[in-house]
């Protein structure tokens, strides 16, 4: 009872005016990036932690979870009108979404879509509940030597599951470490490649390389033609669904939340996936598999719950062992620390309160998003008639108030232009970005834990796999790595995922 | 460091050759990796007090160059087809905006340097109408710039010629 | 249908913006603009805690933290920038302005040391910043397992002598109060530990020693304060000249026959060159926090006895702990 009355006591600490505010801005802004193209959810949740900097860690870290998921939901709107998805991982959810569009059933696939979103990502929040406290137990056993070897486990699954080869990935991860190595050693305190630039001491901007990388670069690869459709606005009187269309939806609701609660606790997994195959089991399991691709609601509840439902699942491997599941919660790890807080097994300890009243957020937050969503169709299907220039004149403006306002300084908006070159390169020869941004975060733990263990062995590396946890995780890396039968059932849709 | 890799042209399509933006980019990596090993050193691999802070680097950059050096032996055996070729107006236009604006931003203030940042990405380069541009850009310059220097107390810059100073931009 | 495009995009402009709004910004007025106003209201403070949450130096910020904000009627952020040894986080504390928004927890031997040694390369001096108050001495204590076979500090210390490295031993960071402490100790009885440096500071070499993953915790008493009375620690000596009120029991290393004392010292500091009238305002702010008597009740169930010395007094013990740390430096540096 002791995790009932932990979350009750969260509740009352999520529930003051301004944290429920902050939720609420939270999933707007969410849906907000969810629905503008060009800007997708790592670089719009990175773009959006300058705000968050001087509010109270509670507060800022409620409203980024928010900004999170509402991005989940967010992509979800131009799936099923526009045919476009908003982001990865709603792309599957065109064809029956778009489907249920054209024969004028927008705003029910648009409504099933926000409850399935709801249910799936409550379901996955009570499993983050069930969860917390064991794990968090675990914690004392987890010490340096096992931290290190639990970073090489997150690490390695990314690599092995990002993009199509493995040399671009390492390549990417390494790319990452160097950044966080920039400035003053953690350990030792000697800078390192500063280049002999005060600026530099205190490490590259965080936010500037997430900003640059992710937002700019796509920014500046966009070509000709890759605009969006014309928009069918939904008829509002076909926004409740049927009751025969509820019924339908349940079961396929029921195995998105499997599916995609499943899959958000594996690291290097993103949404995509989640929801791919949650339309792949509609296909082989639902009772009108025939009607998939013609409009079907189940085509919408099951890769919409699933979607959701990664998205929250992917929050327990970062609240219990401190592993950011994908580079959305890799960013929103380094707006964790940058609050003074490490996510992992200590957050429950140290500080239990802030971490229960976000998970207690992250209902309330699920609940504002099914409240805003329904209602607030309309209005965002006006957004997407912004013409795409004065669209890219604003998010510019936003990058460059965001990069500047981090340390008040322009350096940070050149830090941000030269990342955004290096993000255009990177894509270009096709290396994926993901790798990077999960190292860019887990360098400087990565190191310390690495120092501290050899500073415990004395210099002797066999540490790593004399002690039986940490040589069970490094075992399990290395078999990720060079496991040929993992990179067989490599899922195809990784490779054709921006995010990764 | 590896943005010579945009501007040089994308591959000319004989197919049995590395694609020379493919080469820039594995060159680029290669040199980070070796500058990355040797400055390492000097930062100190070992000291007295156990492991140095030049550890983690040298490990790392012996990953990158040895990761460059096995891609460049993939690429000869297979070369691979480099992504589309970039809009090149566009990536000039932006980023030659974004450092001009960049630049200037200190010496003329926030509100000069956007206004005409914004009003050339909508006029110049969007062709919206001069109604429409105007508008805009008077709103993301100097609405938010008094949003949020006075609304919200978070300055952004101002103009350090004494002239624009007096005159508030 | 134009409106209403223009109405999303200013939906989504206006909330953009009405978000910065949520948090008052530091740092943004130039110096000129700190002047009598200060504080300006709706503007915080931010106090720089150059340790990990849930540490000595954090607890006792965020004790302080709400006087202060009723004293000088505006917000005060604690904000943690953990790593290097404090290094970091003081590196941001003096490249701040010196408006009086930014200020920051200061402890020795960390804060005093760092910049004495010229391979980490620290961007400040003692010079840098200017003193506010010192709050507390917390003496250095050492402790084992529970289930350790060392029952007295000379137990521990012959085991080491004789065994020398085969017992790992915490600190909160190289060259700081606990690294100096260890290596006093090895240099005095010629006993050897091997040093782990948990740089994000105590709470984190604590929380390895409550895993067993090091042998000894070498910390400060408010850092063992619970863990004794819990029995999680085996207390084995405090290095000050009289026994701790808050573990009257443990004996004093001059006790057990070694001479020897050290802690950490801590107090409040801004970056040097505040305007008078504002470091006046601060230092009075920090004086009525650290003597507030729930304040001082607070420190002292967490073991800590409260020591206040204002600005100037702070500022001469600081030098004064300079000339003492640069003599035995050389022992917490690099041989090579």
């Amino acid at each position: 009872m002791d995790t009932l009355n932990e979350l009750l006591n969260g509740f009352a600490a999520a529930m003051t005016w301004q944290n429920l505010l902050f939720a609420f801005l939270g999933c707007l802004l969410g849906t907000i990036i969810g629905v503008l193209p060009g800007i997708g959810p790592v670089a719009g949740v990175a773009l959006l932690i300058p705000l968050t900097l001087n509010m109270d860690a509670t507060g800022a870290i409620i409203m980024l979870c928010a900004i999170f998921y509402g991005t989940a939901y967010g992509g979800t709107i131009t799936s099923v009108l526009l045919n476009t998805p908003g982001e990865a991982a709603s792309a599957i959810t065109t064809i029956d979404g778009y489907a249920m569009t054209k024969i004028g059933k927008a705003g029910a696939a648009l409504t099933i879509a926000a409850v399935g979103s709801f249910v799936g990502g409550t379901i996955a929040t009570l499993g983050l509940v069930a969860a917390a406290k064991p794990l968090g137990e675990l914690g004392l056993l987890v010490g340096p030597p096992e931290f290190f070897a639990l970073m090489v486990v997150g690490i390695s699954l990314l690599v092995a599951l990002a993009g199509k080869s493995m040399v671009k990935a390492v390549i990417s991860g390494a790319l990452g470490l160097l950044i966080s190595m920039v400035g003053i050693d953690p350990v030792a305190g000697a800078p390192r490649f500063t280049f002999g630039m005060d600026r530099l001491l205190d490490g590259v901007s965080f936010v500037a390389v997430i900003v640059g990388v992710f937002g700019l670069s796509e920014l500046l690869s966009y070509r000709k033609g890759d605009q969006p459709a014309a928009v069918h606005a939904p008829n509002l009187r076909s926004l409740l669904p049927t009751g025969k269309e509820w019924l339908r939806s349940a079961p396929a609701m029921a195995r998105g939340t499997g599916i995609g609660f499943g899959l958000g606790l594996i690291p290097g997994m993103t949404g995509s996936v989640s929801s791919l195959l949650s339309y792949g089991a509609e296909k082989k399991f639902s009772r009108n598999r025939h009607q998939l691709g013609k409009g079907a609601i189940e085509g919408v509840a099951g890769p919409e719950t699933a979607n959701n439902a990664h998205a929250n699942a992917a929050l327990i491997p970062l609240f219990t062992l401190g592993i950011p599941a994908s580079p959305t919660i890799a960013v929103l790890m380094g707006a964790f620390l940058q609050q003074g807080l490490t996510p992992g097994p200590t957050l429950f300890t140290e500080n239990s309160e802030i971490a229960w009243a976000i998970i207690a957020s992250l209902f309330i937050g699920n609940l504002i998003l099914l409240l805003l969503n329904v209602p607030l169709v309309g209005l965002w299907t006006s957004i997407l008639r912004v013409p795409s220039s004065i669209l890219t004149a604003l998010i510019l403006l936003f990058m460059v108030i965001g990069a500047y306002t981090i340390n008040f300084s322009v350096f940070d908006v050149f830090v941000m232009i030269g990342f955004g070159l290096l993000g255009l390169a990177l894509r270009h020869l096709d290396i994926p970005l993901a790798p990077m941004v999960l190292t860019l975060v887990l360098g400087p733990l990565m190191e310390r834990s690495l120092r501290e263990s050899l500073e415990i062995s004395q210099g002797d590396f066999s540490i790593f796999t004399s002690r039986p946890i940490s040589a069970v995780l490094i075992g399990l890396g290395l078999l990720i790595v060079f496991s040929p039968l993992l990179k067989l059932r490599k899922p195809k849709a990784l490779n054709e995922d921006p995010e990764t | 460091m590896t943005t010579e890799s945009v501007t040089s042209p994308p591959g000319t399509g004989k197919t049995a050759r590395v694609a020379p933006t493919v080469l820039a980019g594995i060159g680029a990596f290669a040199a980070v990796g070796v500058y990355v090993l040797v400055s390492s050193i000097s930062l100190g691999l070992w000291t007295s007090l156990g492991p140095g802070p030049g550890l983690f680097p040298f490990a790392m950059g012996a990953v990158l160059a040895a990761m460059a050096l096995l891609w460049l032996l993939q690429e000869l055996r297979n070369p691979s087809e480099t992504a589309a070729g970039v809009d090149r107006g566009l990536v000039i236009a932006v980023v030659v905006s974004l450092v001009l604006l960049a630049a200037v931003m200190d010496l003329i203030g926030f509100q000069l340097s956007m206004f005409a940042f914004l009003l050339y990405h909508l006029k110049v380069r969007g062709r919206r109408t001069w109604v429409s541009s105007l508008i805009i850009a008077v709103a993301g310059s100097f609405g938010a710039f008094y949003a949020f220097n006075y609304g919200l107390n978070v300055a952004l810059p101002v103009s350090t010629i004494p002239f624009l100073n007096a005159i508030g931009l | 249908m134009k409106t209403r495009l223009r109405l999303a995009a200013a939906l989504a402009a206006a909330s953009l913006i009405g978000l910065t709004g949520c948090g008052a910004n530091p740092g943004a007025t130039g110096a000129a603009g700190a002047a009598s106003d200060f504080p300006k209201k709706g503007k915080s403070i931010d106090l720089i805690v150059a340790f990990g949450s849930g540490g000595a130096v954090d607890t006792a910020a965020r004790l302080i933290q709400p006087v202060l904000e009723k004293e000088l009627g505006t917000n005060v952020e604690v904000i943690n920038k953990p790593g290097a040894g404090g290094q970091i986080g003081y590196t941001q504390l003096t490249s701040a302005k010196p408006d009086g928004y930014t200020i920051g927890a200061t402890g020795s031997p960390s804060v005093v040391v760092s910049p004495l040694d010229p391979s980490r390369g620290a961007k400040y001096t003692r010079e840098s910043f200017q003193p506010l108050g010192r709050q507390v001495i917390d003496p250095t204590v050492i402790a084992v397992q529970p289930d350790s076979p060392y029952k007295t500090i000379k137990d521990l210390l012959d085991a080491a002598k004789a065994n020398p490295k085969s017992m790992t031993a915490s600190t909160t960071g190289l060259q700081t109060g606990e690294h100096f402490a260890l290596a006093q100790l090895q240099e005095n009885t010629g006993a050897e530990f091997a040093p782990v440096h948990f740089s994000e500071g105590a709470s984190q070499a604590t929380t390895a020693f409550l895993g067993r993953h090091v042998d000894v915790l070498v910390a400060n008493v408010s850092d063992v304060n619970d863990l004794s009375k819990q029995g999680k620690a085996r207390v084995l000596g405090v290095m000050s000249a009289e026994r701790a009120p808050s573990l009257p029991d443990i004996p004093t290393f001059k006790e057990s026959g070694y001479d020897l004392t050290a802690g950490t010292a801590r107090g409040y500091s801004a970056p040097a060159g505040l305007p008078e009238d504002v470091a006046k305002k601060l230092e009075a702010a920090i004086e009525k926090a650290i003597e507030d008597p729930a304040v001082v009740q607070k420190m002292k169930d967490l073991g800590l006895q409260t020591s206040y010395l204002n600005g100037a007094d702070y500022k001469t013990f600081w030098a004064g702990q300079e000339e003492d740390f640069k003599e035995v430096l050389p022992l917490v540096q690099k041989k090579d």
